[in-house]
């Protein structure tokens, strides 16, 4: 069925002969989202201070090999960094490793490494991935904290991508993960789990008023809106409620969590209409 | 003459990947640009992009509508089937956002008199094998997935979709031709790395 959107060979060559000239070393292709990766974390906004993979998580590309968490790729020495206090997501005997790809490659293999040793191999027989990668791998021999180095071997190239993604074994036993609060993560790790998920439910009862008074953790992020207060980003507001921006009031006409070019603005009159 | 397009993308996404992105917007503001050219503007189709543009533009534009039609798609299957109401919500902010997005990118390409539709979708990794993130089995897939498993696949697919929004937007950064359209891709770039944000932490709690 996806073959059909086969690409003209022109096409391929032109774009082949185009790319030897720019030669291009960091292509974005792919990165596991949950339990999160370290590079999810930065391009989450968890983790703070990555440098460039906070933008481009899907980056991490370098030749096959590695053990280590960029790879070897130059540009993302903070993925190296062990003094940093990674936030350690709690999963069970078992965990599953979830993939978000930009580009789909024909792939040879997936590896999962745990203190330098292949727990887990997954041959896709250099196959074009499904739509939904994930793997169930068993960490039952381990138990604590440890880094799991999860690696995409590309079927058609030299190339690899790599991760790390650290994890505290041997929770409840069950194959979700949630984010652990025990760390002394750099930033506001803890604040994560908690706080997200309650707060809102209850908010579309009564948008204004009684919303709930959120953490006082959070600087930026979670405040409940008061009506006819600035437009900020990181808000959760509700169909209905005001906000001014620029002088000019708006209404929220479809509820939605506020963020940058989210503001009102001729841009944005399916969410906000000006009154 | 679409395939000259094709190679010219590839050729300036170089810069881009090789890893411009490290002064990528951290908190900056909307571009003035943005808010001079639309003071008097009711509606976002009034907003014009002028005569000045280069091949980039015009793809870039084509790709991203392309790119938000089958968001488009996705969008409206989360609204349906996301268990929890932040995720179903975003789906629906982006679905309403984006739409009005079609129509303004639309507008443009007609005033120029170029194409709103894609002859052919190819992934900027096209180079060395790289599908596309996103195609009719993937946006298929989540019709079927089990309930359980919907929110996380519909995140991760998103998430690669709007990454590869991303990456239309600075390519068009670096080398658009049309101020209005390169305010525009900014604008992209900004709101889609905040969903990429939200999904993250949508996904880990």
């Amino acid at each position: 069925m996806r073959r059909k959107i086969a690409y003209p060979l022109a096409t391929l060559g032109m774009v082949a002969s185009s790319l030897t000239v720019a030669s291009s070393p960091a292509l974005a292709h792919g990165y596991v989202s949950s339990p999160p990766s370290r590079q999810a974390l930065c391009a989450a906004g968890t983790v703070s201070g990555c440098g460039a993979i906070q933008f481009e998580p899907q980056s991490v590309e370098a030749p096959k090999g590695s053990k280590q968490c960029n790879g070897g790729n130059a540009a993302f020495p903070e993925l190296n960094d062990e003094s940093r206090n990674w936030p350690a997501t709690t999963v069970g005997k078992s965990a599953t490793f979830n993939w978000v790809l930009t580009a789909r490659h024909r792939t040879a293999t997936w590896v999962y490494y745990v203190d330098g040793t292949a727990v887990a191999t997954f041959d896709d027989k250099n196959a074009i991935p499904a739509a939904s990668v994930s793997h169930t791998v068993d960490l039952s021999k381990f138990s604590g904290r440890k880094t799991v180095l999860a690696v995409w071997n590309i079927g058609d190239t030299a190339a690899a991508f790599y991760n790390c993604v650290d994890v505290n074994i041997g929770g409840s036993g069950s194959t979700t993960p949630t984010t652990a609060p025990t760390t002394t993560a750099p930033t506001k790790a803890p604040t994560t789990s908690p706080t997200t998920a309650p707060t809102t439910a209850p908010a579309t009862t009564a948008p204004a008023t009684t919303a709930p008074t959120t953490t006082a953790t959070a600087a930026p992020t979670g405040t409940a809106p008061a009506s006819g207060t600035e437009w900020a980003p990181g808000v959760a507001y509700q169909a209905g409620d005001k906000v001014t921006f620029g002088g000019v009031t708006y209404q929220c006409r479809q509820a939605h969590k506020s963020i940058r070019s989210w503001e009102p603005s001729v841009w944005t009159l399916a969410l906000w209409l000006p009154l | 003459m679409k395939r000259r397009h094709v190679a010219a993308l590839v050729l300036a996404a170089a810069p881009f990947l090789l890893g411009a992105c490290g002064t990528a917007a951290d908190k900056a503001p909307v571009p003035a640009a943005t808010a001079v050219q639309t003071q008097n503007v009711k509606n976002v189709s009034e907003i014009t992009a002028g005569k000045t543009f280069n091949d980039n533009d015009v793809m870039f534009l084509q790709m991203l509508i392309d790119n938000q039609r089958q968001g488009q798609e996705m969008a409206q299957i989360a609204a349906e089937r996301a268990g929890r109401p932040e995720v179903a919500d975003l789906a629906k902010a982006v679905q309403v956002t984006q739409a009005d997005e079609i129509r303004l990118m639309e507008g443009w390409l007609t005033e120029w008199g170029k194409p709103t539709t894609l002859d052919e979708r190819v992934s900027l990794h096209a180079d060395h094998g790289g599908m596309p993130s996103t195609g009719k089995e993937e946006i298929a897939s989540l019709k079927t997935v089990d309930e359980k498993r919907f929110e996380t696949a519909f995140l991760n697919l998103f998430l690669a979709h709007q990454h590869n929004a991303v990456e239309f937007a600075q390519m068009e950064l670096d080398k658009g031709g049309n101020e209005l359209a390169k305010s525009f891709a900014e604008r992209v770039k900004q709101s889609r790395t905040d969903q990429v944000q939200q999904m993250l932490k949508l996904l880990a709690g």
